[in-house]
């Protein structure tokens, strides 16, 4: 690590705005560069943000396909993004289809949209999805950063009652699974994403809270080994959970023990959760840039609202609860509300994808190097229909996706297609995900 | 076509069900015969030509089930054919429909097999999964355990929720993310609740001369020191403590001696003399500190310096005097915080070092909510050691072993081991178990030192009942409200629903805080005056602040209403709300109550009675902008009656555009209703919902929707009529066996932390009957609900694992 800058120069270097520069002098790009694919310097990201509900279709899809289309409404405040974005019309999630168990299509939207597995239809016990498209990578490429993945959100899980016709309410608030049955949970405090992603507290503050904490980590691991022989069943999986967590931390104070540094943002460590939606929204894409820029992590997954949210939007005009209007029955009024809204979520995702393209990296940008996916399980929110899914892919997996295009795929190509190619220009491949039967075409 | 048939099938199997319960018995069954007659003909007829020896659609072949020990045996999958059958969901749409009669038939025959099943088979308490410690319960727990109350679990993510609620063992999993809380959360919890390092300085108080008493004009004008020539002169100050402690008290100045002895000075506590002094300096450059060290009682006292030897030399103008400079306390000079001593009290004569594994021993056993085993404290004495060695203090390695006990899965799971696991019947858990099952459900807390006393003496089993009488007598048991009733009832969903704010100007957070307000007093009243639970349903009073009394149109404690004439004797009126607009006889001018205090009002009329008309329920049961009959009429379904509507079909069909729908909410639905496919049904949901239309989205009582004046008649499937909230309150009093099953339902579904099972009916069966026969009191439910087996007991060896 002898060309190091240290990080007074690193600190030095920051300007007022929060755009830090990659500057390739640095270590720790060296160090990373080594395990992406293709021997390429800088790493590859990737991302999935959610929005529920649905779209209002007509003002979603383009009417042409190939590079010369005229942006949507809904779509429109991506312009300025245009050429690194994709828009993929036809996907569909099959597995988000009632398939024999009736009602339920939110908690089924976002349980199967990463994941391609049928959620299982229960109201407590047993919950089980599948492993989702971020966490598999997480799992693969996690130890070369500090985080091997994040996972952020504005809404919490949700507090009270039956979340959607019998399916419990981890399916309509959890979007990434690291296994079948270990859906992770969100953070949506700015505060307490920015304390994950820096460490706080001097030099020997740190050394001695590590210290202390592999100690206790190992004390309850311990533990937990000596009630596991007494146990069964659910109550083995309960501890297993735990082991993992622990195992989990070990691997990151490892890593971090291990790896440089991430440089001090020049950022104010946010207080809390906003009291504005839009500006914690914002919040959030900013934690989500930084983590990225700094390479703290390169998988994340951000869910702007739990599918079958209520929430109204009354700051765009929107007074009615999204999840009610969505339910238009065709009224043209409720549909330009629901279009509203739409639009409203995609202005924000402009705003995240506008800085990573104003950060420099390598010899493009951030946005280059990143393969961001937003989108819905949900189809039409009235129809409740999970083909011709809204699925937007932007950012040129460093060279490896041709942008600026909209493409349709036949009928039933399955979404978790789109997840296989993702996973092979991130080299974690596999064959199959879920309900994926191959590689998604026309991307390259 | 289809779904009549389901509406049909499932008000008849409701109507059965209802039946059978309030008959108390079912229908003895020939079992075995009843399966030859019935079951087995209607399969063949209905169901074997998917579910048969040729096709096994679903895996599920129904053939095979001849007997009713195979029925039984399989009785996961029969449950599900009911409720598919029920739900009008099979047949498929396009098969044949068998005639009603004969589903009504075989679905009664199947619930006699199960019901003859349950109440001759061995008891199945079921299996709950070990549960984690929710939110709530972390911040409560780590309060009593430590005596710090700062509520760490504020930064953990939100516990997932299962079956209504977020208690649930098979649901509240463990991720990185949340362990890292743990161990955060931990540190600053023993940092807190032990000093590690330093122990604080005492502070010290002191009184310049010139600022003691008797007190002079100009302080400043006077010099560094004042003069004490007169026995009957003393100077003092007084000095508020806020708690209990040892002192040290001090006298600084100096001398003038004259004559033979020295200057005697005595330093006074409220007028008592604790020490006397001889002044042994006459420098003004070396004023002394004269100390004394005392125990010193919370309150305020008077130190005071007095001179004891007067003396006047009798040939001159000079007087033995005590220049005083200034009074000073110092304490308590035991700066340890109180949870600190409470953790590291130990034996007399030993040092701290000795004391680590008592220490500990008390500690772990809190925490783990057991004994600690002899080798669990000496690991834990271990890390203590570990820390020593690395330079740290006793007190550092104490912490470290408090945040692996705070991190350990003994204490953030309720881990239930067998202790006696070649049992192999059912039989009951541990006395300590029992004792964390209760104050978790009671209180949301730890066990408290009178239970783990029965729990050591093998004494709770025993005194079951007693222990929850005065445990729903604590305090503590306010954790019902805010964790079962809030969860219960939904409430935690109105602390972030936002009605419009440009329809209902009226709505901000004051009125929204003062209507869960009234809910959970509401609760609380039903618990402290042991009421019956069916005043939840039906009531003549409720609790209000002035805000909440403006807003349901309430002048007084009595019920009278703003702006009419009395109906009673008028009560203690309320100051109206923000605006003042209520002026007069029942306005501001004092002698009413605060704006924020809530008070228990009794109604005067029937407008109002019960939860259902409690403007939180209202809000929380309505859109941001208007009323939603439907999601009310469900609300009354699935919380209060315990019966779900049918799930809407998975295909709701796009409703034709038949121009624009007017009039009223109500008589728009009613333009919906007249779709056949929708109208079975809300048939059941609608009316109850279109009864509280006189309750506006934010609860407020209204003639009108606009122009048009509101009709809240209805009709209940089963042909019962209401008209407004009123007759429907008297209907749903009437259905009190479907509320009060419900509700233990519910209740020992938070009690035990599972969904229940076909296996606990019997038990929701007798509880229900108990309650009945005790006049619905709310402490009965909650006794019964300990004393079942589901609570109270865990499963052999030999039995399943489902």
């Amino acid at each position: 690590m002898t060309n190091l800058l240290s990080r007074r120069t690193v600190l030095k270097g920051l300007g007022a705005s929060i755009a830090l520069p990659w500057l390739e002098a640095m270590g720790p790009l060296k160090a990373f560069a080594n395990q992406s694919p293709g021997g390429n310097r800088v790493p590859r990201r990737m991302a999935f943000v959610y929005v529920p509900n649905g779209k209002n279709m007509a003002d979603w899809t383009p009417s042409a396909d190939g590079t010369e289309f005229t942006l949507p409404r809904i779509l429109e405040p991506l312009s300025e993004v245009r050429e690194y974005l994709n828009v993929l019309t036809g996907l569909t999630a099959d597995k988000a289809r009632p398939n024999g168990d009736g009602p339920g299509d939110h908690a089924r939207a976002m349980g199967a949209f990463l994941t391609g597995a049928q959620p299982r239809k229960t109201d407590g016990t047993d919950i089980r999805a599948g492993v989702s498209v971020d966490q598999v990578a997480a799992s693969r490429i996690g130890e070369q950063t500090r985080l091997a993945s994040l996972e952020i959100g504005c809404d919490p899980s949700a507090m009270a009652g039956n979340c959607d016709s019998g399916y419990s309410c981890v399916y309509s608030s959890t979007i990434s699974w690291r296994s079948a049955t270990t859906p992770v949970p969100k953070l949506n405090n700015p505060r307490l994403i920015f304390e994950r992603l820096f460490s706080t507290g001097s030099d020997s503050d740190r050394a001695r809270r590590e210290r202390n904490r592999r100690s206790i980590l190992d004390h309850v691991r311990e533990d937990a080994a000596s009630l596991q022989p007494n146990l069964s069943g659910n109550d083995q999986r309960r501890l297993d959970e735990y082991l993992t967590s622990i195992r989990d931390i070990e691997q990151r104070i490892a890593r971090a023990a291990r790896l440089p540094e991430p440089p001090r943002p020049n950022m104010a460590q946010p207080e809390g959760i906003p009291t504005g939606h839009e500006e914690h929204i914002r919040l959030l894409c900013d934690l989500l840039v930084l983590a990225f820029q700094a390479d703290i992590t390169r998988v994340s997954t951000f869910v702007f609202a739990n599918e079958g949210s209520n929430r109204p939007y009354p700051f765009i005009d929107v007074r009615e609860g999204h999840h009610d209007l969505s339910h238009h029955g065709n009224d043209s009024a409720k549909m330009q509300k629901i279009a509203t809204i739409n639009r409203f979520h995609v202005t924000q995702f402009a705003y995240m994808l506008g800085r990573m393209k104003n950060i420099r990296e390598g010899d493009g940008t951030l946005l280059d190097n990143c393969m961001i996916a937003y989108g819905s399980g949900n189809s039409d929110g009235n129809r409740h229909n999970h083909d011709d899914l809204p699925v937007l892919l932007v950012g040129r997996g460093s060279g490896t996706i041709r942008t600026g295009r909209h493409v349709r795929y036949a009928r039933n190509t399955p979404l978790n297609n789109l997840w296989l190619s993702m996973l092979d220009r991130m080299g974690t491949s596999v064959e199959v995900l879920g309900d994926s039967t191959g590689r998604l075409g026309n991307l390259a | 076509m289809r779904y009549v048939a389901a509406v049909s099938v499932f008000i008849l199997a409701l109507a059965g069900y209802v039946i059978n319960r309030t008959a108390g018995q079912a229908p003895a069954a020939e079992s075995n015969d009843a399966v030859e007659k019935i079951i087995v003909p209607y399969v063949n007829k209905h169901c074997v030509q998917c579910h048969g020896p040729k096709k096994k659609n679903a895996s599920l072949a129904l053939h095979i089930y001849t007997d009713e020990k195979a029925i039984l045996k399989d009785r996961k999958r029969w449950i599900e054919v009911i409720r598919m059958l029920s739900a009008g969901e099979m047949p498929p749409e396009k098969q044949p429909r068998p005639d009603v009669n004969d589903t009504d038939k075989f679905l009664k025959t199947i619930h006699a097999i199960f019901t003859e099943a349950d109440a001759k088979g061995p008891r199945d308490p079921g299996r709950v999964t070990m549960r984690r410690l929710n939110r709530a319960e972390y911040n409560n727990t780590i309060r009593d355990l430590i005596g710090v109350d700062f509520k760490p679990a504020e930064d953990f993510p939100a516990d997932d929720v299962g079956h209504g609620f977020d208690n649930i063992g098979d649901v509240l999993t463990v991720s990185p993310v949340l362990m890292e809380r743990y161990l955060a959360a931990a540190e600053t919890i023993t940092q807190q609740a032990i000093i590690g390092g330093e122990l604080p300085k005492p502070s010290t108080r002191t009184v310049s001369a010139r600022f003691t008493e008797p007190s002079v004009p100009n302080p400043d004008k006077v010099g560094k020191f004042r003069p004490i020539t007169k026995t009957k002169s003393p100077l003092n100050t007084l000095y508020n403590l806020t708690q209990d402690g040892q002192f040290k008290a001090r006298i600084r100045g100096y001398g003038q001696q004259l004559g033979a002895e020295p200057v005697k000075i005595a330093l006074t506590i409220d007028g008592k003399e604790v020490k006397v002094f001889d002044v042994p300096t006459n420098d003004p450059m070396n004023p002394q500190a004269l100390e004394i060290r005392l125990e010193l009682k919370k309150g305020a006292h008077r130190m005071a310096a007095v001179l004891l030897n007067e003396f006047k030399d009798p040939d001159g103008p000079a007087e033995r005097t005590f220049f005083l400079e200034m009074l000073q306390l110092e304490g308590p000079l035991d700066t340890r915080p109180a949870s600190h001593k409470k953790i590291m009290a130990h034996q007399d004569g030993l040092s701290t070092r000795d004391a680590v594994p008592e220490i500990l021993e008390r500690f772990a056993t809190k925490a783990y909510r057991r004994p600690a085993t002899k080798a669990e404290i000496d690991r834990l004495a271990n890390l203590v050691h570990h820390a020593e060695k690395n330079g740290e203090k006793t007190e550092a390695g104490i912490q470290l072993a408090m945040q692996a006990i705070l991190c350990s899965p003994k204490f953030l799971f309720r881990v239930e081991l067998d202790h006696r696991p070649d049992s192999k019947d059912a039989h009951p858990i541990d006395e300590y178990q029992l004792a964390s099952r209760l104050s978790y459900f009671l209180w949301s807390t730890m066990p408290d030192d009178e239970l783990f006393g029965l729990a050591e003496k093998k004494q709770l089993h025993a005194n079951l009942e007693a222990q929850v009488k005065r445990m729903l007598a604590d305090p503590k048991s306010y954790a019902l409200v805010e964790n079962f009733a809030a969860q219960w009832l939904q409430l935690r969903l109105l602390k972030s629903h936002a009605p419009d704010s440009t329809l209902f100007p009226d709505f901000d957070d004051g009125l929204r805080n003062a209507m869960i307000r009234e809910t959970e007093l509401f609760f609380q009243a039903i618990i402290k005056e042991d009421r019956s639970v069916l005043d939840l349903l039906d009531s003549n009073f409720t609790f209000m602040n002035g805000r909440l009394a403006a807003h349901y149109g309430i002048a007084d404690t009595n019920g009278n209403r703003v702006g009419q004439k009395e109906i009673v004797k008028a009560g203690t009126p309320f100051v109206q709300g923000r605006t003042g607009k209520f002026g007069g006889k029942f306005g501001g001018k004092g002698g009413g109550r605060s704006s924020s205090e809530f008070v228990r009002v009794t109604f005067a009329d029937d407008e109002r009675g019960g939860i259902l008309t409690h403007a939180s329920i209202l809000t929380l049961t309505s859109n941001p902008t208007r009323t939603n009959p439907v999601k009310r009429g469900k609300w009354v379904l699935e919380q209060i009656l315990g019966t779900p509507p049918p799930p809407p079909p998975p295909n709701v069909p796009e409703l034709e555009e038949k121009g624009e729908l007017k009039g009223t909410l109500r008589e728009r639905f009613e333009q919906h209703r007249k779709n056949p496919s929708c109208a079975n049904c809300h048939a059941k949901l609608d009316p109850m919902g279109f009864a509280f239309e006189n309750f506006n989205a934010i609860g407020k009582f209204r003639t009108k929707e606009g122009d048009a004046p509101i009709d809240v008649s209805g009709i209940l499937p089963g042909g019962q009529k209401f008209n407004g909230p009123k007759e429907l309150r008297k209907i749903l009093l009437d259905k009190k066996d479907v509320f009060a099953r419900a509700l233990t339902e519910k209740m020992l579904t938070y009690a035990i932390g599972r969904g229940l099972e076909y296996y606990d009916k019997k038990h929701v069966d007798h509880i229900e009957a108990a309650l009945a026969k005790n006049e619905y009191r709310f402490s009965r439910l909650v006794v019964e609900i300990t004393q079942s087996d589901p609570f109270r007991m865990r499963r052999g060896k030999d039995q399943k694992n489902d």
